[in-house]
């Protein structure tokens, strides 16, 4: 498969050239500064839930609204085309400028016209299309496309530039950003001058006054409204909104989202035909299809359509970081460009990047539109695995041994006895079970020359459960654990320390046997019907039991329990209430200990143990809103926290992510994860997810062996440990 | 308007790189300008540079004030002088009606741009322009409304952010109380 293929070639390639990931990553910590600042004093939440709301009208009211649209737009003399696809949008320019004799259209920035290939289209007919945003002309010198929506040329470096405007020039130009932009300036103010079409994207279309607005920064678009005698306007049906409020609504969102400025240099409202000397001046509005009815249409993925391309999904995105927009994009770029790709170019086209979200959930974060993004894309997977499978590997795993419990905990017990050969034998505190090299010399690049591979524990926690003596005496609750494979299977002590804590505070620990995976490996990688199968053995294990509360000390697992378990079996009547029951009961460890229990309040002060510095692992922070508790707990343990960096920056794990569909990816976000823990100087680095811990263990064990990478729960039990003593 | 819109514009306009100034009256801001223009200056005839006689009185400042089509005045022009209709305080935002020709020309080619602003006319925040805003399409006509936030500004070579990419390089908002009476106009 030529794709696939060609698709690996340029990840490796991106991974060769750190110096782009480099630019990105101070980019990324600038943006967030930046961002910051820009809503400070304003409610983010209530903005993102008002704008998902209006957009979110919008769609049902479309018709309507784009009528009026139309309407007044006419009344003021512009031409309204609406093009079903790509095609008929540039037919019709290219008609348009047939018609006028055109031979040059001065092009401010417009996606949309990148998605339609608009000035390959036109250049067929022998019109030339000038790209005047400095980015956009940058990216046409090259002959690229745009690696990012709002910074098209992000991925280059002024060097590259300099050589670039000095071959259009004919002259030699200095790699000197300022002189740079100055000689864009000169040269590009001659095409607005020469052209006979002026070109602009739109970002929104007023309903209520048949108006557009173009929200910039440079000028360019100003321009190219204004100085040729046509000015066509080139925009996606979905920038449609209702009303004046509505728009402004939209001006306050974007620069601040986008770039970290309170509003852009400029924002302009232009309605009809505006006059321009001596002529009549004409006014056309391309409004494209484009494959957005259909994605409209489609319940699972039809949020996308609330975006407003401000390229915030990129800019917090480690994958994104790592091998930027030409890898991790098609057209449009990052966790947005998934999805759009998908619909505006066809599932094929979206195969592989679908694949490449990481799943750490920091768009949904910062989306301002309020699009669950990876959930979609998510979606997307399991469409994906449908129409082109999954590959052997997770077909075996997942299908033939994972839904059948019995079966997959006999052959972990198996792999844990015939593992020795590989791990350290010598070696017997938990600490150092790891896997330095693999026989498979092959396999050595993407899984153990970078970091130690977690080994089987000997005996896993299920195992080990019915051996723990609990001693409380008039349990104050009683707590189902669930412990999710992770800590089950690789890290059973987690599990353990954690009965200590629960049993020092008064709680009972109960153990359904029957559990299984949570499902999520399998959900991730599109396998939908494994997923619910696991839902409904864990469900049905933990309705049985007599409990309080379910705890798991995993957040993958715990966010599986209260998000997809819910979905999964939403549908199946016998199933759902019980899913809904469980999710309501289901919290993880440090949120139960510190919200239900208030146990950095009633646990005895620990004496000083040291520094320590926490990971925020993807699903605790960002899926379950619990960062604060993990702290209070092991501050009230006596560790001094030291910050790390980006806390909750992305691991790399990812599950199946790092181990078989993107180890390279991976390796690059955790040795950045690495490189943050070291610099703050603490020995031990903690974090509450298992998963984290696989990668981070790993990694660090490699980088640097006097670094220890514990669970919060583990802290815990050491410090109550050290109290009795 | 109250006094703090009058320095939270102040402040927010500062931060974006435009250069704020409170003048005394129409003729001090005229001398500022007649300091800094460096050239041929395009400023377009509307009603109220018409009511405070402004061509005159920057000729007399000896300015090169443009009398032709600004289309003759060249690709490159040194300044441009217009009124605002109103002004944003939170983004530090002036807002002109631009539907003429001219003022477009005036606002977009040359290197600097000099913005006469009434103080008055200076509204809360983005939302408070909803109401003026649609009472500038009231009439159905073609429109076309520029929102100004300071200089041109590009980030788009290595990120950096470089001031004057394709629009004016330089803002001057030159305050002057009592110049304007109705935001519809300028």
């Amino acid at each position: 498969m030529a794709g696939a293929a060609e698709y690996r070639k340029s990840v490796e390639t991106a991974i060769a050239n750190p110096k782009l990931s480099k630019a990105l990553h101070l980019f990324g910590d600038a943006y967030l500064i930046a961002r910051e600042n820009a809503f400070r004093g304003l409610d983010f939440e209530a903005m993102r839930s008002e704008l998902a709301e209006i957009k979110d009208e919008v769609r049902v009211r479309r018709r309507e609204l784009m009528a009026e649209f139309i309407k007044n737009a006419e009344a003021a003399g512009s031409k309204v085309f609406l093009a079903r696809d790509v095609k008929e949008a540039n037919d019709y320019v290219i008609a348009l400028a047939k018609e006028k004799g055109a031979r040059l259209i001065a092009k401010s920035k417009s996606m949309v016209s990148e998605e339609a290939h608009l000035n390959r289209a036109l250049a067929e007919h022998g019109i030339r299309a000038a790209e005047t945003d400095l980015g956009e002309w940058i990216v046409q010198l090259a002959g690229q496309r745009p690696s990012h929506m709002v910074m098209p040329a992000i991925h280059m470096f002024k060097e590259e530039v300099a050589e670039l405007f000095s071959k259009e020039a004919g002259k030699t130009l200095a790699p000197e950003i300022k002189a740079l932009v100055n000689h864009a300036r000169e040269r590009l103010r001659r095409e607005y001058f020469a052209a006979d079409i002026g070109l602009t994207g739109a970002n929104f279309l007023v309903a209520e006054t048949g108006g557009i607005g173009l929200v910039t920064n440079e000028g360019n678009a100003r321009l190219c409204a204004t100085l040729p005698k046509v000015h066509v306007v080139f925009a996606g049906i979905h920038k449609l909104v209702r009303s004046i409020e509505d728009a402004i609504k939209i001006t306050m969102l974007l620069p601040r989202n986008a770039t970290g400025q309170l509003l852009t240099s400029y924002v302009t409202w232009i309605r009809g035909a505006i006059p321009t000397a001596g002529v009549e001046k004409e006014q056309h509005i391309v409004l494209i299809d484009g494959g957005r009815e259909a994605l409209y249409e489609s319940s699972a993925c039809r949020d996308a359509l609330r975006c407003i391309q401000c390229g915030a999904c990129a800019n917090v995105c480690p994958v994104y970081q790592t091998v930027g927009g030409h890898v991790f994009g098609s057209i449009y770029i990052s966790a947005i460009g998934i999805i759009l790709t998908a619909f505006y170019e066809g599932l094929d086209k979206a195969r592989e990047i679908t694949r490449a979200c990481i799943g750490c959930r920091s768009c949904v974060t910062v989306c301002p539109a309020k699009i669950d993004l990876e959930e979609i894309i998510l979606h997307l997977r399991n469409e994906v695995t449908r129409e082109y499978g999954m590959g052997i590997i997770k077909n075996v795993a997942f299908k033939a041994v994972m839904k059948n419990r019995g079966l997959f905990h006999s052959m972990v017990r198996t792999a844990a006895k015939l593992q020795g050969a590989i791990t350290h034998r010598h070696r017997q505190e938990a600490e150092r079970r790891v896997i330095r090299h693999l026989p498979l010399h092959f396999m050595a690049k993407d899984l153990t020359e970078w970091r130690d591979l977690p080994a089987i524990a000997p005996r896993s926690f299920r195992d080990t459960f019915a051996t723990i003596q609990q001693k409380v005496g008039k349990p104050i609750y009683r707590v189902g654990f669930f412990v999710g494979c992770g800590a089950d299977f690789v890290y059973p002590e987690v599990g353990v320390s954690l009965i200590k804590v629960l049993n020092a505070l008064g709680v009972e620990v109960v153990f359904p046997k029957n559990q299984n995976c949570c499902g999520i490996p399998a959900l991730y990688s599109g396998d939908s019907e494994t997923g619910i199968y696991l839902a409904q053995q864990s469900v049905a294990a933990f309705s049985e039991a007599e409990i309080d509360y379910v705890l798991a000390i995993c957040p993958t697992c715990t966010m599986a329990v209260k998000r997809d378990f819910v979905d999964r079996l939403a549908d199946q009547p016998q199933w759902s209430a019980k899913a809904v029951a469980l999710a309501a009961k289901t919290m993880d460890a440090s949120a139960f200990l510190e919200n239900v229990l208030g146990a950095s309040a009633k646990l005895p002060a620990g004496a000083q143990a040291g520094a320590v510095t926490y990971h925020d692992s993807c699903h605790l922070k960002r899926g379950s809103n619990v960062w604060k508790e993990p702290r209070a707990l092991l501050g009230s343990a006596g560790y001094q926290l030291t910050e790390m960096k980006n806390s909750d920056r992305c691991c790399g794990f990812g599950g199946t992510y790092s181990f078989l569909s993107h180890p390279q990816i991976a390796r690059q976000i955790t040795t950045d994860k690495v490189v943050t823990i070291q610099s703050t100087g603490a020995k031990t680095v903690a974090t509450d997810c298992p998963g984290c811990m696989i990668m981070l263990k790993g990694a660090v064990g490699k980088a640097d062996e006097s670094i220890r990478c514990v669970h919060t729960m583990e802290l815990l039990a050491e410090s109550l440990e050290n109290r009795r003593e | 308007m109250s006094k703090n819109h009058l320095q939270q514009f102040i402040d927010s306009a500062g931060r974006v790189g435009a250069e704020v100034r409170q003048m005394a009256d129409l003729q001090e801001a005229v001398a500022y300008i007649s300091e800094k223009a460096g050239g041929t200056t395009l400023v377009p005839a509307t009603s109220l540079t018409a009511r405070h006689d402004l061509h005159n009185l920057l000729r007399a400042a000896g300015i090169a004030v443009f009398a032709d089509d600004f289309r003759q005045a060249g690709h490159f022009v040194a300044a441009g002088v217009t009124f605002a209709n109103f002004c944003l305080a939170d983004s530090g935002t002036v807002v002109l009606e631009s539907t003429a020709e001219a003022i477009r020309l005036a606002t977009t080619l040359p290197e600097k741009h000099f913005i006469l602003i009434d103080p008055a006319s200076i509204l809360a925040d983005n939302l408070a322009a909803a109401g003026p805003l649609r009472a500038l399409h009231s009439s159905g006509e073609a429109k076309f409304i520029a929102y100004i936030t300071g200089p041109s500004r590009t980030a788009d070579i290595e990120r950096v952010l470089t001031i004057g990419c394709h629009g004016p390089r330089e803002v001057h908002l030159l305050l002057v109380s009592g110049i304007a009476h109705d935001i519809m106009e300028n």
